[in-house]
């Protein structure tokens, strides 16, 4: 292992990989990525694999239409020996309420302003899209056929790939036990494998990152939260889009396998670092799609897994430089979008990093936003 | 090819039922599964692999593997060897991974 490097990067899963990328693309040498298990350990290897330009702020619109159109190229840019499985079959939105259909028809408004081509659906269209919809509790539907899915695996080892072929030493299999601080100033990590001198640090541990920051004397406001996600047996090709309702709360996908994805939230999940996987989900996550899609409450379940949420206090990412400890950046907070969000997220912090002119505006994601009260409240989250 | 002789169980043989297997009539016995009611009657192909298509048959006999999935009464996926027989049952061979209706 490297005694000695320019940046040190801490996680490995999409953000890590993309900052990685990112910098070594823009010509930073003598970067190392740590993460203390394998790539794609954390949330991103346990994702729902859904990619969205359907938000309701102006920032994330155009955040998501800069990953999107990442994404659609990501094969030929990041020259990937595999194929991250990009599949644009839309993302159909639903809705029970008029207040939510309210918010839909605001969304779309801002995202046409951004260029996005998401459009209100009626519900006999919805229906024709997904036969197996249950239209009658809904009040309206949103679709975007540019939104879709990618493999998080595929999707992150291309990132791994490219970034390894420009330089980047990545160590897996490497905690970061503690980071060492003087006059103000990063100046090495402490790993189970040894120590690495360096002036700049990168948290992009996501779950984990409150313990990194603590390790440096900051407190996040974040919290880690489980989120559940389940897999049926395959069937026939059956649903194109991903459906996704906020207040009914859930997402649904079949894969190309023909097996079906889903998940939703709940307000009872433990926030701490619990990954295990409950009953109630099980129970619950049956109950909303009997209503919602009836006909996929008669395949059964294979497994169930889960992963963690980064809340942040406005449920968005933080992207900074932090004040009074110098060479300590932050990518963290993603609260359940950290993967969509990964072209961005590299982009953003590498050149913020290597102080460089940012492409695309991300001034809103300061760490300070929660202390000068200017939240950032994004109104379409799952 | 059905046990009549067994040197621990015995097997008590409920009455005659009548199903059908790719529309063909067929007869079994209340008590036995699907798939204990086509073997003894000489069928042997019970699936076929997803990507090669190659024959799969009767096999873990407890519901754990996906060698016995057929369509049956218009239902996909369903386990033969651990379903058990009913009157007038349509047994089908199932193309691909199943629809559900």
């Amino acid at each position: 292992m490297k005694n000695k490097a320019d940046i040190v990067i801490i996680g490995a899963g999409m953000s890590g990989c993309s900052i990685a990328y990112n910098l070594a693309v823009r010509g930073a040498k003598n970067i190392v990525v740590l993460e203390k298990s394998f790539i794609c350990s954390g949330s991103t290897g346990a994702c729902g694999a859904g990619f969205r330009m359907q938000w309701g702020t102006e920032m994330n619109c155009r955040m998501s239409k800069f990953s999107t159109e990442f994404f659609e190229h990501a094969n030929d840019i990041l020259e990937y020996d595999g194929d991250i499985e990009l599949r644009q079959s839309g993302y159909l939105m639903i809705a029970d309420t008029e207040k939510e259909l309210t918010q839909f028809r605001k969304n779309i408004e801002v995202q046409h302003a951004c260029g996005i081509p998401s459009r209100m659906m009626s519900l006999e269209e919805a229906k024709e899209l997904v036969p197996h919809l249950n239209t009658d509790i809904l009040s309206g539907a949103a679709y975007c056929q540019k939104d879709g899915f990618l493999n998080p695996h595929k999707t992150t080892d291309a990132f791994y790939k490219a970034a390894k072929r420009l330089g980047v030493e990545f160590y897996t299999f490497t905690e970061v036990t503690g980071i060492k601080v003087e006059h103000g100033r990063i100046v090495g990590v402490e790993t189970n494998k040894g120590y690495i001198e360096t002036p700049i640090v990168v948290n992009a541990a996501n779950a984990w990152s409150q313990g990194i920051a603590k390790m440096v004397g900051v407190e996040l406001p974040l919290y880690s939260e489980r989120h559940q996600i389940l897999v049926t047996e395959p069937v026939e090709h059956m649903q194109d889009p991903m459906v996704m309702a906020f207040n009914l709360n859930l997402y649904v996908q079949q894969t190309p396998h023909g097996s079906f994805i889903m998940g939703r939230s709940d307000s009872g999940e433990p926030r701490d670092l619990r990954r295990t996987s409950s009953w109630h989900f099980l129970e619950e996550m049956a109950k909303t799609i009997d209503n919602v899609l009836p006909l996929i409450g008669k395949l059964r379940v294979i497994r169930q897994w889960a992963g963690l949420y980064n809340m942040s206090p406005d449920r968005q990412p933080i992207y900074d430089k932090v004040e009074g400890v110098e060479g300590f950046y932050v990518a963290v907070g993603f609260s359940g979008h950290g993967f969509m969000f990964g072209p961005v997220t590299g982009t953003v912090m590498s050149e913020m990093i290597l102080g460089m002119e940012p492409t695309i505006d991300a001034s809103r994601l300061k760490l300070s936003r929660f202390a000068e009260g200017n939240l950032f409240t994004e109104p379409s989250v799952v | 090819m059905r046990i009549t002789q067994h040197p621990i169980l015995t097997f008590e043989r409920g009455k005659e039922i009548n199903f059908t297997f790719n529309g063909q009539p067929m007869k079994g016995y209340e008590g036995e599964t699907i798939a204990a009611a086509l073997h003894a009657a000489g069928v042997k192909v019970l699936a076929k692999s997803l990507e090669k298509h190659r024959p799969r048959g009767f096999y873990c006999a407890i519901g754990n593997c996906a060698s016995c999935q057929m369509v049956v009464d218009g239902e996909p996926n369903v386990r033969t060897c651990i379903t058990l027989l009913r009157e007038g049952m349509a047994v089908e061979t199932q193309e691909g991974k199943g629809t559900i209706k």
